[in-house]
């Protein structure tokens, strides 16, 4: 069969990186394969290069018709409504005026043609991120392309959304579309995709059928290795660190509407829900960040992993030595009657970049000039350094490769069984389930489920956080 | 191509490009750069007399810098420096005119008022960023307007001298004269102050926690507040320091020159200050270098235009030249990061 899309030798660099060195890759009508590697190896690129949004400096595409791209932040117009985000650019028109029947019409038979359910009338701003997805896949559906790629396209869907769009697109693939996905989520690789090419460092290291593979062999491929295991989970003695009560902060569907709970040290509360349910406002609450009313009870200062490093947490500019500092800089180990204590700095700098084998040149470096697990490391080593008695993770793996993420996970875990309370916020259920001791299930802002480890049930809560009553 | 741009990088590529862009303006205006620069730097190094002119009007561009490097470096984008030099000369002079105390005693009172006028001045746009979240570059400019229409206001009327003809304070007293480092001239031991302040800054940046905060805030506001940077004092205390520094510089010119105050106290030494500090990169240190290649400038544009034919405001072009060159700079600089 020929090949939709045929990429030969493609080779990409940018100063100091070579981000694509020497790709070889085909794409059959028919078929959904998955590109799977860390962060950095280069698959955005790649895909970008596929698609025409980046020019490659060597190499051949040659494409059997056209190519359509999703995007993982999602390209659409909040103000504008479902049809005319889907036509943009490409209006029907009558004269000189768009003809909005016609191309409400259009999307109409679009949607029911590939079976995606959408009101072509809605503000795509007052939608949710899954809907908002389906609208960002039928823009790229519109142009019928014979080739589409997907970008991390299950990043911000609950599970129930997710089976629902690899249902949409097994059904295109079905009709001879060839689709290529871009994930880091291993086991929906598997459950879907029919090919796998594996990226390290630029290249393809790994090309594996689907039927023959398996989850371990595949993270083996993208680190060049095993993973660490995770520390194991020690038994610990409960002591109440964080206690929520009646906590309501925010207006509209991401509000917090009546939190309750607590977090006892020696032990990792998950919560578990889909992006935009109250999340932020809960993790912007304890940190002291907004106003709120109810109570929040808190003995110490919150050691706090935000989710935004670059944002929040981070001074990107500044040495490793300096960002170590950040959010400490006002404690008595650090600084003596106004006068910063560097030597002490430096040696915590030390201490985090050993014990969080984070990866540079020195501590002098600056750490916008360091990979984003690298960066994570740093910020989420900043958190546990002083010990601290409560620590409030959001997202504390997102977007980093998986070997820093099994390390980031293990030393949690290390904090926890030394007598740390961790309120983990995720919006990864596998984190979750994998840390916590007991999981929350948030949605639209309330607690809609609580688990104990011994008693979770992956599907239950997946459908809590779809919205659903168990 | 590459390798010529990055020859421009950094403070010693700017002056080297403003330079070349001065030849230009050289050229343009009809005379030669060899005469314009041997003009210019004769008027500006040629002897001590020069030498102590291109000091003190380094050591006049120094003060309003600092205290402009202050706020800029808070994230602060503070371009009231003129309205706050001109409030610390106000404030010195008013002060000078019927306030008697001995000797050192009473030059250092001065020096004080002159830092806390700039302090006030500069703290009210400061105060409504933290409460009202108030545009500061705005407030601070329209603050420019204010300070010299009041400052104005109060030497025709309220605080003028009897005995003067024109609006200014009455004089100060022999004993409220900075000392001169060379005598009969105009360069005074404000320098000296200056390259201090330069020097404390310096300290407070990189040593100090309240340094770190400051800087904090400026890079990164969002961490800063996420990670114990009190932003709402940081901003109104830098702020208002920054207003100090650039009021101290004022006081420096009633007590050091002018010794009353009027409003010719700066011909718009504020403004060339915001140039000063961006040349300078924001780095105490490299801003003293920027100063004195600025004292240069206008020391020597003087004797350019006398000699060589080539008019002074050239001097204002370059200036202004030197802002485009430097907002490029930054420009190219963020544009060629390595793609996340």
């Amino acid at each position: 069969m020929e090949p939709a899309l045929e990429l030969r030798g493609i080779r990409k660099a940018y100063p100091g990186v070579v981000a694509v060195n020497g790709v070889d890759l085909d794409l059959f009508p028919g078929e959904i394969h998955a590109l799977v590697g860390e962060n950095g190896a280069g698959k955005s690129t790649l895909s970008n290069i596929a698609f025409g949004e980046v020019r490659a400096d060597a190499g051949t595409i040659r494409a059997n018709g056209t190519v359509g791209l999703v995007h993982q932040h999602f390209e659409l117009v909040g103000r504008l409504r479902v049809w005319q985000n889907i036509v943009l650019g490409r209006e029907p028109r009558r004269g000189a005026q768009i003809d909005a029947d016609a191309a409400r019409r259009l999307v109409t038979e679009l949607a029911a043609a590939n079976g995606l359910e959408i009101d072509p009338d809605a503000y795509v701003e007052d939608l949710p991120i899954g809907v908002q997805q389906r609208v960002e896949l039928l823009r790229e559906l519109e142009r019928e392309p014979t080739v589409l790629l997907l970008d991390e396209p299950t990043a911000a869907l609950a599970p129930a959304e997710i089976d629902a769009f690899f249902k949409t697109i097994a059904a295109l693939a079905a009709r001879g579309t060839a689709v290529m996905i871009v994930t880091h989520k291993l086991q929906e690789v598997i459950a879907y995709s029919h090919k796998i090419s594996v990226m390290r460092h630029g290249e393809i290291v790994a090309s594996l059928d689907t039927y023959s593979t398996s989850v371990e062999d595949i993270g083996r491929a993208m680190v060049g290795g095993d993973l660490p295991p995770v520390a194991a989970r020690d038994e610990t003695k409960p002591v109440p660190c964080l206690t929520v009560t009646d906590l309501h902060a925010g207006s509209g569907s991401t509000r917090c509407d009546g939190l309750s709970f607590e977090v006892r040290g020696g032990e990792i509360v998950g919560i578990a829900g889909v992006e935009g349910n109250g999340q932020t406002l809960l993790s912007d609450a304890i940190a002291g960040m907004i106003g709120y009313t109810g109570a929040i009870g808190l003995d110490s200062r919150p050691a706090i992993v935000p989710q935004d490093r670059h944002r929040e947490a981070l001074v990107l500019p500044w040495s490793i030595v300096d960002n170590t500092i950040l959010g400490r800089q006002h404690d008595a180990g650090l600084q003596k009657r106004g006068l910063l204590d560097r030597a002490r700095a430096r040696r915590d700098a030390q201490t985090i970049k050993e014990r969080f084998d984070v990866r540079a040149a020195s501590l002098d470096v600056a750490v916008k000039t360091l990979s984003g697990g690298n960066q994570q490391k740093i910020v989420v080593g900043r958190a546990l350094i002083d010990d601290p008695k409560f620590v409030l993770a959001y997202n504390p793996t997102r977007g980093i490769d998986v070997g820093a993420a099994a390390l980031v996970q293990s030393r949690l875990m290390q904090a926890r069984n030394a007598g740390a309370a961790i309120l983990l916020i995720s919006f990864e259920l596998d984190e979750i389930l994998t840390l916590a001791d007991r999981v929350l299930v948030m949605y639209r802002g309330k607690i809609v489920g609580t688990f104990d480890r011994a008693t979770v049930d992956r599907g239950v809560i997946g459908r809590l956080m779809a919205g659903s009553a168990a | 191509m590459k390798r010529v741009a990055n020859v421009f990088r950094g403070p010693v590529g700017t002056l080297l490009f403003v330079l070349i862009a001065m030849s230009a303006v050289m050229l343009v205006a009809g005379s030669s750069p060899v005469d314009g620069f041997y003009y210019l730097f004769k008027g500006a190094l040629g002897g001590p007399a020069e030498i102590a002119e291109t000091l003190a009007q380094t050591t006049a561009l120094l003060f309003p810098s600092l205290g402009i490097c202050l706020a800029f470096r808070a994230g602060l984008f503070n371009i009231g420096a003129e309205g706050q030099l001109m409030l610390g000369g106000l404030a010195a002079g008013a002060i000078g005119a019927h306030f008697l105390a001995p000797g050192p005693l009473i030059v250092f009172v001065l020096l004080v008022a002159g830092f806390v006028g700039g302090a006030l001045w500069a703290g009210l746009a400061g105060w409504m960023k933290a409460r009202f979240a108030a545009n500061e570059i705005i407030s601070t400019l329209m603050l420019n307007f204010v300070a010299l229409n009041l400052a104005n206001y109060l030497v025709s009327g309220p605080l003028k001298s009897p005995l003067a003809t024109g609006a200014e304070t009455a004089p100060l007293p022999p004993a409220a004269y900075l000392p001169t480092l060379i005598p009969d001239t105009r360069l005074t031991i404000g320098l000296l102050i200056a390259l201090a302040l330069a020097g404390i800054l310096q300290f407070v940046f990189s040593r100090t926690v309240f340094g770190f905060d400051l800087r904090a805030l400026g890079e990164a506001p969002e961490a800063a507040r996420r990670n114990s940077v009190p932003i709402k004092r940081m901003t109104w205390l830098a702020m208002a320091l920054s207003g100090g520094v650039a009021g101290l510089g004022g006081a420096v010119i009633v007590t050091g020159e002018l010794h009353r105050f009027n409003t010719s106290l700066s011909p718009g030494y504020g403004y060339t200050a915001i140039a000063v500090a961006l040349v300078g990169d924001l780095h105490p240190l490299w801003i003293c270098l920027a100063a004195f290649v600025f004292g240069i400038l206008e020391a020597g544009g003087l004797a350019m235009q006398a000699s060589a034919n080539v008019p002074k405001d050239a001097i204002h072009m370059i200036e202004g030249i030197i802002i485009i060159v430097l907002a490029a700079r930054r420009y190219i600089a963020t544009r060629t990061e390595t793609p996340a």
